[in-house]
């Protein structure tokens, strides 16, 4: 016991845990010179080097990486190199892409016959009688407009009183976000936007989805949650959640009155809309830690909801992923940590409103910076060999301690394997076969 | 011998039976015993032993327990006369300060301490309850009225007033004063749990059971809590608290071993408080809202609970209970007029009610418990019998074995007994080693450790009901940090080695602490 006691100890305290520095070359490229970035690949002795030179790791943005995989580009990568994106990751990170995928993959299971495909008829808030999936109902009801305009209307009228959510595909940082309570709105928005609603001359298209309008409030406010999950293969599917994500609040109370249904301070949680709110607080940017929020949830509801919230929201994950396994380009260059935005009701369910290819990278506060700093030296370790220097032939299969902070969600190659548990794998695992 | 001992104990059952009779719980409890009695279940003929049965039946037995049980821990054994005249001196003129403090603060700022609150005020202040955050106020000229580094001035000062310094001793050390405290032998034995390294909570999540059909500790944990927390009974609860509390048991297993349950009356007197605060403007109000402020609103641990804490440290200010239950320990408050209220006996206020004028930092004795309760009405209760059994001691001068001096000249001790090279690196860098971890005593290291190592190291303090713990853990974590304190010589530096508590396991530290090496 004293021995255990003192292992265990000294395991706790390192701190921002500094493994032995690989002191080998690597040499990296970088489109983005965030310190978080930077300090991590200095503290492994890298070199940097431009994207015309050999680089090994290239941390790219998602333009840089689509054009590196395009046929015009010619650009052959070697056995040495990896990147952080996968050239198509827009299947997952476009909000209209996503939920395409997400009910292309429900319909294909349903085919099958697959069980996790189940059907039930749920009451909605208004007493509606909705069929919805029993276990694949993670994404609010959503739509493409102008494209199914028609099939929108007529979910609308099935609940004529709810709230929708209007979001531009392509953007970002709640730009372009407004909430609408009446088809009347969605119309005049139409005739403003000026492009008439026919699809090819359309520029941009929009998602509408329905308002999660019961958030689970703390302190009587909205917030949600900012979860990383890195992917380092779609077939075999290899996923790992990392454990110190946060709560982003509003500053301002939650207020589901007409009235303030264009304050963005009360429906969104970006960080950059609520920055620009009087009631910003820069020293904690508005930003709680997963970790509290858990404490939190035991100590208020109990441990049974909150150990489900926390696997539905693992569930969730995982199912958005291999939503999209078939399409991705799955190729050995290529990982990526994807930002996912998760928010709870107040049934403590989770919602998936949407998944960032290249989550924000900039520190608001100086436990903000902690967490990406150990992230992205999470990522890192995951991502390559145990000898430090990118390796596309390498099994990626990464021992415990290079997991770090990450947990393993899903890792099929281990599954199929059927190994026994322990050696590789910790957290949940055969729980989505 | 025998019969000294049961006349003692004769003595304190008669004392007790006349004291329970002036509990708030009696009258319910004489109802439902009365109702109990004309049940069948009772029989005439086997009285006592019948009606035994059907109080432990129905749940009262337990009941008048824990009623004997939080009576008896009323029953303080320390004698309320401090020994030390120079200590009560120190004290009474520490109070005259902040009563002195307060009042000029007054007379800057141009307000009174107590005044009626206008209506147009009063109904904002009401509708606002729930979101006080947004209740506008100009507190830019209010400042604490002292902080921990204040207090600890003044004890500072306490062991000059003791004639016999021998001159090879530093005079600010706490050892001059005449007070007894526990070696790290007898720590051993005050806490057998930690000390032979049984397995505990908060040591590592993964920890397995030895017990049969249990996969982790953790699970073996709950399932016992659970049961626990049915039986109800407050010694036992404290006894499982000693081995620390799953989360999801805690809010319960706290409320039942301090008595702060809630019924109905306990709502109606907190709705009282509330409307002393809606009704009456008190200057402790301002420190209140300031102290909010620079603590809790700007923690990313507690921020979200900002309108709660306002909410609860608002109407703290105003119970006089708590004022009663400490009566002896806390001083006296000024009584002052409330201005704008007719003369009656009721324009009169001690104030603040409760007798307590926050320091810099007191709202963190109550953060942590927005963490088990969101309810305002039962964590107000938790946090008082809280602040009423062990916080108080932490901000008032006294002998008592838990009181902030003792706790000082506790941690002295243990660091030059147990870390005689870091006590002689501090004489050398010429600094007060008590001056580098005051502040997390005077705060219980709440706002220092993360919430959920705090609710470890509180479980601890409700399970051995003692603060020694305290200065055990501030030995502990210097130990653990000692190499990097030996590479700095300056008290900025110290406190920069010092300052990042966020990596912190308590419990395998306080084990580390006490195991034989
Ligand atoms: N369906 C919804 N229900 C409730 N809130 C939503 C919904 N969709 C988005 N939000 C809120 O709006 C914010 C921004 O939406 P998001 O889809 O993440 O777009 P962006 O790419 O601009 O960040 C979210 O973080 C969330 O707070
Ligand atoms: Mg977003």
């Amino acid at each position: 016991m004293n021995q255990e006691a003192k292992k265990i100890t000294n395991n706790l305290y390192g701190r921002v845990n500094a493994p032995v520095v690989e002191r080998c070359r690597v040499n990296f490229c970088t489109d983005l010179e965030k310190s978080v970035l930077m300090s991590n690949f200095e503290r492994r002795g890298w070199n940097q080097v431009g994207p015309d030179d050999e680089w090994n790791f290239y941390w790219a943005s998602t333009q840089t990486c689509r054009n590196l995989f395009s046929v015009e580009s010619g650009y052959r990568m070697n056995d040495n190199q990896m990147i952080n994106h996968f050239p198509n990751h827009y299947e997952l990170s476009r909000k209209d892409l996503l939920v395409k995928n997400i009910k292309r993959y429900r319909k294909e299971l349903e085919r099958e016959g697959n069980p996790l495909a189940e059907k039930a008829e749920v009451a909605l808030h208004g007493g509606q009688i909705v069929t919805r999936y029993v276990h694949l109902d993670f994404v609010p009801v959503t739509f493409v407009l102008p494209a199914d305009y028609n099939m929108f209307v007529e979910e609308y009228r099935k609940s004529p009183q709810s709230t929708w959510i209007m979001k531009p595909c392509g953007k970002s940082q709640g730009t372009g976000i407004f909430l609408i309570n009446k088809l009347s709105k969605l119309k005049k928005w139409s005739r403003e936007a000026k492009t008439p609603f026919h699809p090819q001359l359309t520029k941009e298209s929009y998602v509408i989805s329905r308002y999660i309008d019961n958030p689970l409030l703390i302190g009587g406010k909205k917030f949600d949650l900012r979860l990383y999950v890195l992917v380092t293969s779609f077939r075999p599917l290899k996923a790992y959640l990392f454990q110190l994500g946060f709560c982003r609040f509003c500053t301002v109370k939650y207020d589901t009155s007409v009235t303030e249904l264009d304050n963005m301070y009360v429906h969104l949680t970006n960080v950059s809309v609520q920055k620009h709110g009087g009631d910003y607080n820069n020293i904690h940017g508005g930003k709680m830690t997963v970790q509290n929020l858990k404490l939190y949830l035991e100590g208020t509801k109990g441990r049974a909801v909150t150990d489900k919230l926390f696997a539905a929201m693992q569930w969730l994950i995982v199912h958005s992923l291999k939503a999209v396994s078939s399409v991705m380009a799955n190729d050995r260059h290529c990982f990526e940590c994807y930002g996912y935005d998760i928010i709870i009701d107040n049934q403590l369910k989770p919602w998936l409103v949407e998944v960032n290819a290249s989550p924000s990278l900039t520190s608001t506060t100086v436990n903000d910076r902690i967490l990406k700093y150990k992230l992205i030296d999470n990522i890192i370790s995951v991502v390559l060999p145990p000898d430090g220097v990118p390796d596309v032939r390498w099994n990626k299969l990464p021992n415990t301690e290079a997991l770090g902070n990450f947990d393993l969600l899903i890792d099929e190659e281990l599954l199929e394997k059927d190994e026994p548990s322990g050696s590789h794998s910790r957290g949940a695992k055969s729980k989505y076969k | 011998m025998d019969g000294v001992q049961e006349e003692a104990i004769h003595h304190t059952a008669l004392k007790l039976a006349d004291e329970i009779k002036h509990l708030s719980i009696y009258k319910s409890f004489y109802s439902d015993v009365q109702k109990l009695v004309s049940s069948p279940n009772v029989e005439k003929e086997n009285f006592k032993q019948t009606l035994q049965q059907a109080m432990k039946e129905k749940g009262l037995d337990t009941k008048l327990r824990n009623t004997v049980f939080h009576w008896v821990r009323t029953q303080s054994k320390h004698c309320r006369l401090d020994p030390l005249t120079s200590l009560s001196k120190a004290s009474a003129q520490w109070e005259k300060r902040i009563h002195k403090s307060l009042n000029s603060m007054c007379t800057d700022l141009e307000t009174s301490l107590a005044k009626v609150r206008l209506q147009s005020e009063q109904d904002i202040l009401t509708e606002k309850w729930s979101e006080l955050s947004t209740y506008n106020l100009d507190l830019s000229k209010y400042r604490p009225v002292y902080a921990p580094k204040d207090f600890l001035e003044v004890l500072l000062t306490l062991s000059g007033y003791v004639p016999f310094t021998r001159d090879d001793e530093p005079k600010w050390e706490f050892a001059h004063l005449p007070l007894k405290v526990n070696k790290i032998d007898q720590l051993r034995k005050l806490f057998p749990e930690w000390s032979s390294g049984e397995p505990l909570l908060g040591v590592n999540p993964y920890m397995p059971s030895t017990v049969p059909g249990f996969s982790t500790l953790e699970a073996e944990r709950i399932s016992l809590g659970e049961r626990v927390v049915a039986l109800g009974y407050a010694p036992v609860v404290q006894e499982y608290l000693k081995k620390g509390s799953p989360q999801c048991l805690r809010a319960k297993l706290w409320s039942n071993v301090l008595g702060s349950d809630i019924k109905a009356p306990q709502v109606q007197y907190f709705n009282r408080l509330k409307k002393n605060v809606l009704e009456v403007d008190l200057m402790v109000d301002k420190l209140i809202f300031k102290d909010v402020q620079l603590t809790a609103s700007n923690d990313d641990q507690y921020f979200v609970f900002e309108d709660l804490l306002y909410q609860v440290m608002l109407c703290f200010s105003r119970d006089v209970e708590v004022m009663q239950l400490l009566k002896g320990n806390i001083g006296n408050p000024p009584v002052v007029t409330i201005k704008g209220k007719q003369t009656s006996p009721e324009s009169l206020t001690a104030f603040p009610p409760s007798g307590i004028i926050p320091f810099h930092g007191f709202t963190m004795y109550a953060t942590p418990f927005c963490y088990l309760y969101d309810d305002p009405v039962q964590l107000y209760y938790t946090f008082r019998a809280f602040y009423v059994r062990y916080w108080h001691r932490l901000h008032y001068i006294s002998t008592h074995p838990q009181g902030i001096v003792s706790l000082c000249l506790l941690y002295e001790r243990l660091l030059e007994a147990n870390e005689p090279l870091l006590w002689v690196h501090f004489r050398n860098i010429n600094i007060n080693p008590i001056r580098v971890v005051f502040k997390w005593l005077m705060r219980a290291f709440s706002g220092h450790l993360p919430p959920d190592q705090l609710l470890l190291l509180w479980d601890a303090i409700l399970g051995y009901d003692c603060l020694e713990i305290l200065p055990l853990l501030a030995l502990a974590i210097l130990s653990f940090r000692k190499e990097n304190i030996f590479q700095v010589n300056t008290l900025q530096n110290v406190d920069a080695v010092l300052a990042d508590l966020s990596t912190i396991s308590v419990i395998p530290l306080l084990q580390l602490a006490l195991m034989k090496p």
